[in-house]
């Protein structure tokens, strides 16, 4: 890992609401070319520490830095070079799928004509081409949530946060989106996706992180963790959570 | 809370680039928030299809309902019963037609039956009264809540004038009075204001008014749909998180509100002008076509306070919607909004004296109403032109500013 662009840097990040410490001092380091697996129960702090990585939300104690720039005070930078897909994100209902994903590209300026081709790339791999020219109200939630992903790598950027990215969707669709994850890996860039699906991380992690109750509980390659405890993920996790419960 | 929001705030110095960029994410956002409405067939009919169907009904049948039911005020001759009696009089009567008389035997009961609209009571012995040259008290008696009875207790009181006049007369002849020595004053009433003031108080008494209803209805749901629909549909973070500032968000979505608002003016006042111009010669028994065509300077200055007054709904409308954490709760605030942007628009015509002193150009709404008055009057003071214009600019401004402040802050945008 030592030779590899870090991209995203947390440390001890914290966030407060009124009354409640969704995030109680988070660390963590991702690299080019790796998919970084989130996984924690409801409630855990999975979305809460994306936001405040894709500065929506402003970190309440702790830094981070997204391919070299403060989340706090480069937030511009910061957005420049991230693709988000957040959770139990919507479409623009009235316009096409096409239409949504120009919208996205033209608001980071990316040139029109490698616009398009971006677009006919990027729908072509996530097997949206033909429904491309329909308004998205018409789609089914799978393929809304492809036109989101698309949203999200649409101007190349190289760190993508995918909040539940497979949540509600069907056995095609959810696969499409995998395979889509998997590719992002192999062109260099840092994918970092929340999860609670097990069986998906385990397929498309390279290294994840357990997070219960605002805190990373256990954080390394999947093997090593394994090779750790002696246990399966899914029971890793269970026993993890189990203890942040007591 | 205003200065809390205000207080965060601090402009930034704005390379070029920067400068050109901003605008490039304003256009953008702009132009996908606007082909959005244009596709949303309910936002349409509410910012075109309705003021174009509404307006020829207020401007022409509220007036047309009014000039029928006095059409048939003046031409039906409305039944009186005439208690006591007079032949002289009720020879009047029928020679006058001003009313039909009727005999009948309880006449408070016929009036409450509506089988008369009023009732005449002479007293006993009328005509030898009058004879000797003494006064008589004559009663009548009507429903003042029913506009027909209350016409027919004018026509009972024209008969007995004439009457009246009658009996002085002869008074008069009999002790050789010329009876011009009591009328000393002969007076010719002659109105100075041209057809076209005529027409602009026509117009300023409605203008107001529908320019105020539209300018709230037109842009709500499209403001109500551009924050706090974003929410709701979960659009709204992956717009965050784009480069787009989050001032170049508002005031994209904020032009697309103006937008809608303004297309609905425009629409009334078209709607307005024809109905007014070709539909009142045709619907009401009016013999010359009412002119309507404002000279263009008055049109440009109209829109021109039109728009700034748009803007400052708008941007009001952005910032409730922004807030308000659902498209239901963003209506619901809204609404007040609408009776307070009214409201005004109603009482101008009442408060014409606060037109004359400089504070009143400062109230926002009032001012730009105000203003329009002037303008279609004809009475335009260009100090108080530029008054309204600047206080409805800066009013504009403040409210676009809070709503950008709105969405900068996460306790707003994620209602935590």
């Amino acid at each position: 890992m030592a030779d590899r662009e870090i991209l995203v840097e947390a440390d001890n990040l914290e966030k407060r609401f009124r009354g409640y410490h969704a995030v109680r001092g988070i660390s963590l380091r991702c690299y080019a070319g790796e998919v970084f697996g989130l996984l924690g129960p409801n409630g855990a702090g999975k979305t809460t520490t994306l936001r405040m990585l894709t500065t929506v939300l402003r970190p309440t104690a702790g830094t981070a830095r997204i391919a070299g720039h403060d989340v706090v005070g480069a937030s511009a930078q910061v957005r420049r070079a991230i693709g988000v897909l957040p959770e139990n994100a919507g479409v623009y209902g009235r316009l096409t799928g096409r239409e949504s994903i120009r919208y996205t590209g033209r608001l980071h300026g990316v040139p029109p004509e490698e616009l398009e081709a971006r677009i006919e790339r990027i729908a072509g791999a996530l097997e949206l081409t033909p429904h491309l020219d329909r308004l998205t109200e018409t789609f089914s939630k799978g393929m809304k949530q492809k036109v989101n992903v698309a949203r999200a790598l649409v101007h190349n950027p190289p760190v993508v946060f995918l909040d539940e990215p497979t949540s509600g969707l069907d056995v095609f669709s959810a696969r499409a989106v995998r395979e889509f994850i998997d590719g992002a890996r192999r062109e260099g860039r840092c994918v970092i996706m929340s999860t609670h699906v097990m069986e998906e991380a385990e397929k498309l992690c390279d290294r994840v992180a357990i997070v219960a109750g605002g805190r990373v509980r256990a954080e390394g390659p999947l093997d090593e963790l394994k090779a750790r405890t002696g246990l399966e993920l899914e029971e890793i996790f269970v026993q993890l959570v189990a203890q942040t419960v007591a | 809370m205003i200065g809390t929001l205000l207080g965060r705030w601090r402009p930034r110095p704005a390379s070029a680039e920067a400068s050109r960029e901003a605008r490039r994410w304003i256009w953008t956002i702009y132009a996908k928030e606007t082909l959005e409405t244009v596709r949303d067939r309910r936002t349409l009919a509410m910012m075109i299809v309705l003021p174009a169907l509404f307006m020829p009904l207020a401007t022409l049948g509220v007036p047309y309902l009014a000039e029928r039911q006095q059409h048939q005020i003046q031409t039906v001759i409305p039944k009186v019963a005439i208690v006591g009696g007079s032949p002289a009089m009720m020879h009047l009567a029928a020679a006058a037609k001003l009313l039909a008389p009727v005999r009948v035997k309880d006449a408070a009961a016929a009036l409450r039956s509506r089988q008369v609209l009023a009732v005449m009571e002479i007293p006993p012995r009328f005509e030898q009264i009058v004879r000797r040259g003494g006064q008589v008290h004559v009663g009548i008696l009507y429903d003042a809540s029913d506009p027909e009875s209350t016409a027919a207790r004018a026509r009972a009181m024209a008969l007995l004038s004439r009457y009246s006049q009658r009996i002085v007369a002869a008074r008069l002849a009999a002790r050789h009075v010329n009876p011009q020595l009591l009328r000393p004053l002969v007076v010719d009433q002659r109105s100075v204001a041209t057809q076209r003031q005529i027409t602009g108080s026509l117009l300023a008494s409605l203008l107001p008014f529908f320019i105020a209803m539209w300018a709230v209805v037109g842009g709500m749901s499209v403001a109500v749909d551009l924050a706090a629909g974003e929410k709701e549909r979960g659009t709204l973070e992956s717009l965050l998180v784009t480069p787009a500032s989050r001032d170049a968000i508002v005031i994209g979505k904020f032009l697309a509100v103006l937008t809608a608002s303004m297309a609905a003016v425009v629409v009334v006042l078209i709607a307005m002008m024809v109905s007014l111009r070709w539909g009142y010669p045709y619907l009401l028994h009016t013999t010359e076509k009412i002119d309507v065509a404002l000279p263009v300077g008055t049109a440009v200055v109209m829109l021109a306070i039109s728009a700034l007054f748009c803007a400052l709904v708008s941007a009001i409308q952005l910032a409730v919607s922004t807030y308000a954490r659902s498209p239901r709760e963003a209506q619901q605030y809204i609404t007040p909004l609408y009776f307070f942007t009214v409201l005004p628009a109603l009482a101008v015509e009442f408060v014409g004296d606060w037109s004359h002193t400089a504070w009143a150009y400062l109230v926002p709404v009032l001012n730009a109403f105000f203003t329009f008055r002037e303008l279609l009057l004809g009475t335009l003071d260009w100090g108080h032109l530029l008054l309204a214009a600047v206080a409805c600019a800066c009013y504009a401004a403040l409210a676009l500013r809070m709503a950008i402040a709105l969405m900068s802050r996460e306790s707003v945008v994620f209602r935590i």
